[in-house]
């Protein structure tokens, strides 16, 4: 037994004791090696729950303001719980909105959207991940500068085309394109696609191959397929931004009962704005709970398939290998 | 051999069966435009109810853009220094949100649920008219009015562009919600056979971030950088294309000028994306 000197026995015999358990207690809160101690795990939630607010609390404010009635609006003593339900504010908002009109508008365009966009750049990626031709490279390049050029640069000659084409106040501009794998980010689609298809081994095509299958046999019974959470990514991705795209469809699209909530959304905004200030006194704040409301309608189904989705959709990012 | 190189023309000619549709897209919705607005770039559009006229100027649309137009240059140059600030600040952030999801955390799916709702929003003109509104406090910069504080602490030159991106800050950060899905994916396609070696080595987590983390991202987030600038430049909340639009049917000027600051405004970013690709990509050799 080796003593320190000018430490007594007993002091020395507590320490011995002390010593492992000293240990342990610094590895569960400090971590060891790779593994992270109780403190780190700790502020890496207080981290993250501080992020989160910046996330959760427009959301909050959204569904806390369309429930307020005036009263509770100027009334300093209320921030977020409104002292009763006041459902007025939504069926403004509905009515302003045309609700179901702009739904069923929607979630028509954007479902023949996604759905064409999925199918088209599932065929653009897998021949440019599966087979070798003449000039790919450059063309894949083309994808690439495709992705990059903003929409402001190319929208007049498109006006010009679609009035050409007679599509102007239709729903083309915002098909035909996505049956051809461009439109809303169809660049970022078929990249998505060709990187997922040039992971999967090449022999699944060479036996089907000697198994007489052809070309689109095998696109279309096995390598699509395969591909479904890459398909899951892109659709739902589709999907969103459809549902979200304001632009170019502000641009072809001036027809009023053909807008999509999100258009119907500015629209309201306007005629609300076209009310409240022709009155000099008239506050903004009066006509926030609606604008909360309509922007709460908006985004409610998205919102809701988000949901739903959710779990799938983080898994399939995972498998789709998205960036490799 | 006759016979293998017939078929290899077939595959070839498969091949392009595939990119057909993808082809025939481009040179309608994309060459065509594209080249159709050079041109116009380069005149002057006079429309009529029953047609179109070009009279061909050369540079002068251009020319005017930088020294006759007394609005573009100067919402240029806001727009570049608030990128240069923003686009930092949103690959950080994405990086920073990225590693701490990564994290083994009490309600991890739950964050994860929450930190993609950006991917939802971000497109959305729902979140500006939530910001418009005030929605967007709540973090703790507000409510300490770090904001305050740093305008002041800057020289004077870089007062008006920082204040615009603090004053939406939280409005930068709902833009990259893609982001961090790209350094998630990024993330795991790191083997955790190379950290496991690590630790047997003797590295702690804070070598492992900057050895091994943080150099297998790095391609990965020289992608997250074009991503974000590919994605700012054609944000609703973009002052340019609010400019490109008014010129566009602003009798004064019109499509033609309109079509020459869409080519500038192209041009930049291309520039951009070139300079980040390339520094980003270039080889760097340790050791």
């Amino acid at each position: 037994m080796n003593t320190r000197p000018g430490v007594s026995k007993s002091a020395d015999a507590l320490w011995q004791w002390l010593r492992p358990k000293w240990l342990w207690l610094r590895s569960i809160l400090m971590g060891r090696g790779m593994r992270s101690g109780l403190v780190a795990k700790a502020i890496v939630l207080i981290l993250l729950i501080d992020v989160a607010l910046i996330y959760v609390h427009p959301i909050l404010y959204m569904l806390s303001t369309m429930m307020m009635s005036t009263l509770d609006l100027v009334d300093p003593t209320i921030r977020w719980i409104p002292t009763e339900l006041y459902w007025d504010n939504l069926v403004k908002a509905f009515e302003g909105l045309e609700y179901w009109r702009g739904l069923g508008q929607t979630v028509f365009v954007a479902l023949i959207a996604t759905a064409a966009q999925t199918l088209s750049c599932a065929v653009a990626g897998y021949g440019f991940a599966r087979y070798n031709f003449p000039g790919k490279n450059l063309l894949f390049m083309l994808v690439f500068l495709t992705f990059i050029v903003p929409p402001q640069t190319i929208v007049i000659p498109l006006y010009l085309l679609y009035r050409e084409f007679g599509w102007l106040n239709t729903y083309f501009p915002l098909i035909v394109p996505e049956m051809l794998g461009l439109g809303l980010k169809g660049s970022l689609f078929i990249i998505i696609y060709r990187q997922f298809f040039l992971g999967q081994p090449q022999s699944l095509e060479e036996a089907a191959r000697l198994d007489g299958a052809n070309s689109l046999t095998i696109f279309a019974r096995i390598m699509l397929p395969l591909a479904k959470p890459a398909v899951l990514v892109v659709s739902l991705f589709s999907f969103v931004w459809h549902w979200n795209d304001y632009y170019l469809p502000s641009m072809f699209i001036s027809h009023q009962d053909k807008w999509s909530l999100v258009r119907r959304l500015q629209g309201l905004q306007q005629t609300l704005d076209e009310i409240y200030d022709v009155n000099p006194y008239g506050l903004s704040t009066m006509t926030e709970p609606v604008r909360m409301a309509g922007a709460f309608l908006v985004i409610a189904p998205i919102l809701i398939l988000y949901f739903i989705a959710q779990r799938w959709f983080t898994e399939s990012i995972e498998r789709t290998g998205l960036v490799e | 051999m006759k016979l293998k190189l017939s078929l290899a023309a077939r595959r070839s000619l498969e091949g392009f069966g595939f990119i057909m549709p993808w082809l025939i897209g481009f040179f309608v919705f994309m060459a065509f435009p594209l080249a159709y607005s050079l041109y116009m770039s380069f005149t002057e559009v006079q429309v009529t109810a029953t047609s179109i006229n070009f009279t061909y100027v050369g540079w002068a649309n251009y020319v005017h853009a930088f020294l006759g137009d007394n609005v573009f240059p100067i919402e240029l140059m806001a727009f570049i220094q608030e990128s240069l600030i923003s686009v930092p600040i949103i690959v950080i952030f994405s990086l920073l949100v990225g590693l701490l999801i990564n994290e083994d955390v009490w309600g991890r799916s739950i964050f994860r649920a929450i930190f993609f709702l950006p991917v939802i929003f971000s497109t959305s003109q729902v979140i500006t008219t939530l910001f418009d509104l005030g929605a967007g406090g709540g973090s703790f910069i507000q409510r300490f009015n770090v904001f305050n504080m740093l305008i002041n602490a800057l020289p004077e030159s870089l007062n008006s562009p920082v204040s615009v991106v603090l004053s939406r800050f939280t409005l930068v950060l709902w833009s990259s919600g893609v982001q961090i899905l790209l350094i998630l994916a990024a993330l795991k396609t790191i083997s955790n056979t190379v950290y496991e070696a690590a630790a047997i080595d003797g590295a702690g987590r804070w070598e492992a971030f900057w050895k091994i983390t943080l150099p297998a991202l790095r391609p990965f987030i020289v992608l997250t950088t074009v991503y974000t600038i590919v994605e700012l430049s054609v944000s609703p909340f973009n002052r340019m294309l609010t400019v490109i639009n008014n010129n566009m049917f602003s009798v004064r000027t019109g499509m033609g000028y309109a079509a020459a600051l869409g080519w500038i405004y192209f041009a930049l970013i291309l520039v951009a994306l070139v300079v980040v690709y390339t520094v980003g990509m270039r080889k760097v050799y340790r050791y």
